[in-house]
């Protein structure tokens, strides 16, 4: 093995004892002593570690660098911002790879490319041949003088925290980059990787420091994985490997990019990419695979055959090139491309609680290049060694969606199978309901706290009126301009209503200082999405014969900074949302937060973003509050600039906290506010839209459109029980709202600091109280938010886990989120959330359980306050009661 | 340490022949076990089958390969050690005892010669690590 290239861990792979082969020119470990089972095993559990020194590092610098790059790789470039990492695929005139590759943008005026070791001189070479009509691009090998080390699993993010000396972690999402100084060693570091792990770290250091790095994350607990677990974990993550998946088939012909299912991500057509290597061909397969996705074409010309994840059903091990034959094992339909017998961890608890348990197994999967008819849990046969074995289609062998772990999925654990309804007789279901709605009610009204910052409990007044008549009935009504913009309903029996709706106006006007209200939004999201709705509708009012044009930009905040779901363009916001036509990501930009306190706006750094970008709407408003939106400082830079942005406050959480202590939206000068009535708002379920338009000014239009897509844009019947009990709450609110947002707003500090105070991590600024709203943050450890949320609730005290800037989604939550507003509103004061904070750290720092101290503690908060009492209530209130 | 009162294989097969009516049980010796890495899969005859000297009798597999296990002799398979399919800690620990494959039966007592003796065996496998 003398000839072989050694990379600059070669001497601690053999001090390690590792298993040493021959791979694409390179000695490099296959597998250390423990085994190849073993070290998968430890990556999808504790950490591994990867030395991928080996693969190829070219440097694109100069004029013409991103130009090549467009030409010679298949995704955009041009849309790759410094900080962020992309796939890519090197392809070849016939759409086919001649690699797949990542492209790394740490620096503003180069790109890293990491191509695969075994094509390293092919790729060098295509290179060189495509920059002749570059000339002012330059490439150099970095191979050599670069290392790269691989750490991959759930522990590699606390690993990388406990050596790290300064610069901050990549945030938490994939393909996210970031420079940081490890042992005096400068290390880029990338969250990206080639296992599947959420977690997911890959480093290139100078070859100087590669020992120093390897060295210090195996001394944290990182195990050392070779090559052969490196396939196995890519293998079970589905990605492709050059020369199986991708490049040349079993046969020896070339699989076109878009067989494999990855490509979707790899590809663009930006008309930034220009005519780059393999276009015409990609586009005519793009073409067809998007028919394939809607059953449409038969047959297939251009994509006959697609890369699919396979499991056998026995116990055979189906290995790359075995055939794969139909169900009936009477025709050839494809080959396995990759495939062996793959380790996992068995798991135990369910959904949010489920752990890898102490035992694994073994189960033999694979990919392969199939016919592309064959879809998932069909079944089909390999040959294996002369006979064949049962095998199914599957989608996936893995999941990496749920951070910290990445989760096996066996493929009979995916047949569905619909449970047995039980045989239980149908009157004994219907008493067994109302006897479970009772206990529930009792649970949640007498013996829990609760804490959840968008709930709230109505009055008894307010629940009884909602489910009174009118709550079944129609009351459709729209503005006639016939008759002079009166309001003409179309259903008999409504005068009531009528008269309800308007009373209802006039309370909420007054509570907000607003001129127009719109009631009929029957919840938070629809009142958004009506507005959302309105701006598209207005802003293509000139011409309503071509194609409406969407809204952009958007300045919002992004979900892991408490911004709201329906905000976002996963959320309510994608239907209405333009597409960057340069980065073909939706056109949103997000507030900036303050570097030391993610919960706060950098108010400063917001000027440039809205000077650069121009938002056509602005989106305040969170789910996770700490302090009030900046209006004011907002709507002055923006008028300041001179752009016709709309500033529209979602105050959904924060709608009952309107007024002189927390902030009134129209006097900072929000355009538009919308709401959900029933979280520190007394109401029932519903959502409302307010503007201080008067028919005179330039925001009418607005109103207007708003008016027209709540009703018949968004709603047709608009629910009208709860319409009835908001008009109560409505009173409700205007006449206590003094004292309840005093107390609210106290309260929520003094819960915080006697948390605080009790040892646990309250988040927010101590300078201010940690918060100014009705919610508080507890940070209880990475991932740890959802079981601790569990153990409150089973000694009765109901919370949310949250989610923060620091973790990859809410399966990982590291903080719980605590809101006051309605234990409040039964009656506790600041003193008595020092008990509270005490019960609360009873579960999470001494794992003890408080249900019968917290079922007692409620005893003394049960009665409603802040509503209208007395016998001239109770009496009504009865009335109400016996004519259900 | 080779046991000595075993036969041996080029194939890295042991052989040994049992007390008692001609039967010979045979296994992996330890060499081709630590070889193999993870052992995941692992097909053995069943009883009735016929074995053929140098013919493939079943299959072993790691994680990377998958590796025919050859007869050392001929004859009629009458026990297999079923147990041994999921159970590959034994023939990890125990190649020679409790990880045994097979018992076949031969025609006679002579049916070892022609195998390789310990030292034969130790010899071969020297100088298969020379290349």
């Amino acid at each position: 093995m003398g000839e072989f290239q050694k990379t600059v861990l070669h001497g601690k792979h053999v001090a390690l004892g590792a298993r040493m082969v021959e791979f694409a020119g390179w000695e490099m470990p296959l597998q250390y002593p423990e085994g190849i089972v073993a070290e998968h095993l430890k990556t999808r559990r504790f950490a591994g570690l990867f030395d991928v020194s080996h693969m190829g590092r070219f440097v694109f610098r100069g004029a013409g660098a991103l130009a090549l790059l467009q030409h010679v790789l298949t995704n955009n470039a041009a849309a790759l911002e410094v900080g962020r990492a992309q796939y890519t695929i090197i392809a070849s005139e016939g759409g086919g790879a001649i690699d797949d590759a990542y492209l790394y943008r740490f620096f503003d005026d180069e790109y890293l490319l990491v191509v695969n070791a075994a094509n390293r001189q092919k790729d060098w070479d295509h290179f060189q041949a495509a920059r002749t009509a570059f000339a002012q691009a330059e490439i150099t090998d970095d191979s050599q003088d670069v290392a790269m080390l691989s750490l991959q699993g759930p522990l590699s993010k606390q690993i990388l925290e406990s050596v790290l000396d300064r610069g901050p972690l990549p945030e938490p999402r994939r393909n996210a980059l970031s420079i940081v100084t490890i042992r005096g060693c400068r290390v880029l570091l990338a969250r990206t990787g080639y296992t599947g792990e959420p977690l997911c770290f890959e480093m290139f250091v100078a070859r100087k420091d590669a020992e120093t790095l390897w060295d210090l994350l195996l001394s944290r607990g990182a195990a050392p994985v070779g090559l052969g677990a490196r396939d196995t974990l890519r293998l079970e993550a589905g990605l492709p490997l050059y020369g199986h998946e991708l490049g040349l088939d079993p046969e020896g012909r070339e699989i076109p990019i878009f067989a494999c299912p990855l490509a979707k991500t790899a590809v663009s057509f930006s008309p930034l990419k220009g005519a780059f290597i393999g276009r015409a061909a990609l586009e005519r397969q793009h073409e067809e695979f998007k028919r394939i996705l809607q059953q449409d074409v038969f047959p297939r010309a251009i994509l006959p055959r697609l890369i699919m994840p396979i499991a056998v059903v026995g116990k055979s091990i189906a290995r790359a090139g075995a055939k794969v034959l139909s169900a009936d094992g009477k025709e050839v339909v494809g080959f396995v491309t990759s495939g062996t017998m793959v380790p996992y961890w068995k798991m135990q608890g369910e959904k949010l609680a489920s752990r890898f348990g102490d035992e694994s197994g073994l189960r033999p999967i694979g990919l392969g290049l199939v016919d592309s008819r064959l879809r998932a849990g069909q079944p089909v046969q390999v040959e294996i060694r002369g006979r064949t074995a049962e095998a199914v289609i599957v989608p996936f062998h893995l999941r990496s969606e749920a951070p910290p772990l990445a989760r096996s999925i066996l493929h009979d654990t995916l047949e569905t199978r619909v449970p047995a309804a039980p045989q239980v007789p149908l009157l004994g279901k219907v008493q067994r309901l109302l006897d479970m709605a009772a206990e529930n009610t009792i649970w949640r009204q007498q013996e829990c706290l609760n804490l959840i910052p968008s709930e709230m409990t109505p009055s008894p007044a307010v629940r009884l009126l909602s489910v009174m008549d009118p709550a079944f009935r129609y009351a459709e009504h729209n503005q006639v301009r016939a008759f002079d913009n009166a309001e003409i309903f179309y259903y008999q029996g409504t005068d009531f209503i009528e008269a309800v709706e308007r009373l209802l106006e006039d309370e909420l006007r007054a509570y907000l200082g607003c001129t127009q209200i719109e009631t009929r939004a029957i919840s938070g999201q629809m009142a958004n999405t009506a507005v959302f709705s309105a701006l598209m509708d207005c802003a293509n009012q000139a011409d309503r014969t071509a194609e409406p044009r969407r809204i952009q930009p958007v300045l919002n905040h992004p979900i892991l900074r408490g911004g709201h779901l329906s905000a976002q363009p996963m959320g309510a916001l994608r239907d209405f949302v333009a597409r960057d036509s340069t980065t073909e990501r939706p056109a949103v930009v997000h507030f900036p937060a303050m570097a030391d306190n993610p919960y706060r706006t950098d108010v400063a750094a917001c000027r440039e973003i809205l000077a650069r970008h121009k938002p056509e709407l602005i989106l305040f408003g969170k789910s996770m509050v700490l302090h009030p939106e900046p209006v004011r400082e907002v709507r002055a830079l923006v008028n300041e600039l001179g752009l016709r942005t709309v500033l529209v406050y979602d105050m959904a959480h924060v709608l009952g906290l309107v007024g002189p202590h927390f902030q009134q939206p129209f006097q900072e000068g929000a355009d538009v506010v919308t709401g959900s009535t029933h979280k520190t708002f007394f109401g029932t379920q519903r959502g409302l839209i307010a503007m201080n338009s008067l028919p005179e000014d330039d925001r009418w239009r607005l109103w207007e459109a708003v008016r027209r897509r709540t009703f018949p844009g968004s709603v047709s019947n608009h629910h009208l029980g709860t319409l009835l009990g908001l008009l109560m709450a409505a009173y409700e609110m205007n006449h206590f709202r003094d004292p309840y947002q005093k107390q609210v707003l106290a309260n929520a500090k003094a819960l915080a600091h006697a948390l605080k105070h009790c040892g646990m991590n309250v988040a927010g600024d101590p300078a201010l109280g940690y918060t100014q709203t009705h919610q508080v943050l507890v940070e209880v450890g990475y991932a740890k938010g959802p079981e601790t949320a569990r153990r409150l609730e089973e000694s009765h005290i109901i919370v949310n886990y949250q989610a923060t800037a620091n973790e990859e989604g809410f399966t990982a939550a590291g903080a719980l989120r605590l809101g006051v507003a309605e234990m409040t509103r039964f009656g506790m004061q600041e003193a008595d959330f020092e008990p509270v904070a005490e019960m609360i750290a009873d579960v999470v720092l001494r794992s003890r359980s408080v249900k019968e101290p917290v079922k007692a503690f409620r005893k003394k908060f049960r009665d409603i306050k802040f509503c209208f009492t007395g016998q001239e209530m109770e009496s009504r209130i009865e009335r109400l009661h016996r004519l259900i | 340490m080779l046991p000595q009162d075993l036969r041996y294989t080029r194939t890295h097969e042991w052989a040994r022949l049992d007390t008692g009516a001609p039967v010979v049980t045979v296994g992996l010796t330890d060499f081709a076990v630590e070889q193999l890495g993870d052992i995941v899969f692992l097909e053995l005859p069943k009883a009735g089958a016929r074995a053929t000297k140098d013919a493939p009798l079943g299959v072993i597999e790691s994680v990377k390969a998958a590796v025919d296990l050859y007869a050392p002799v001929t004859g009629e398979v009458v026990e297999v050690n079923t147990g041994l399919a999921d159970d590959f800690d034994t023939l990890r620990r125990d190649p020679y005892g409790q990880g045994w494959m097979a018992r076949i039966k031969v025609a006679g007592a002579d049916a070892l010669s022609g195998l390789l003796s310990p030292d034969a065996y130790r010899k071969h496998l020297e100088s298969e690590a020379k290349h």
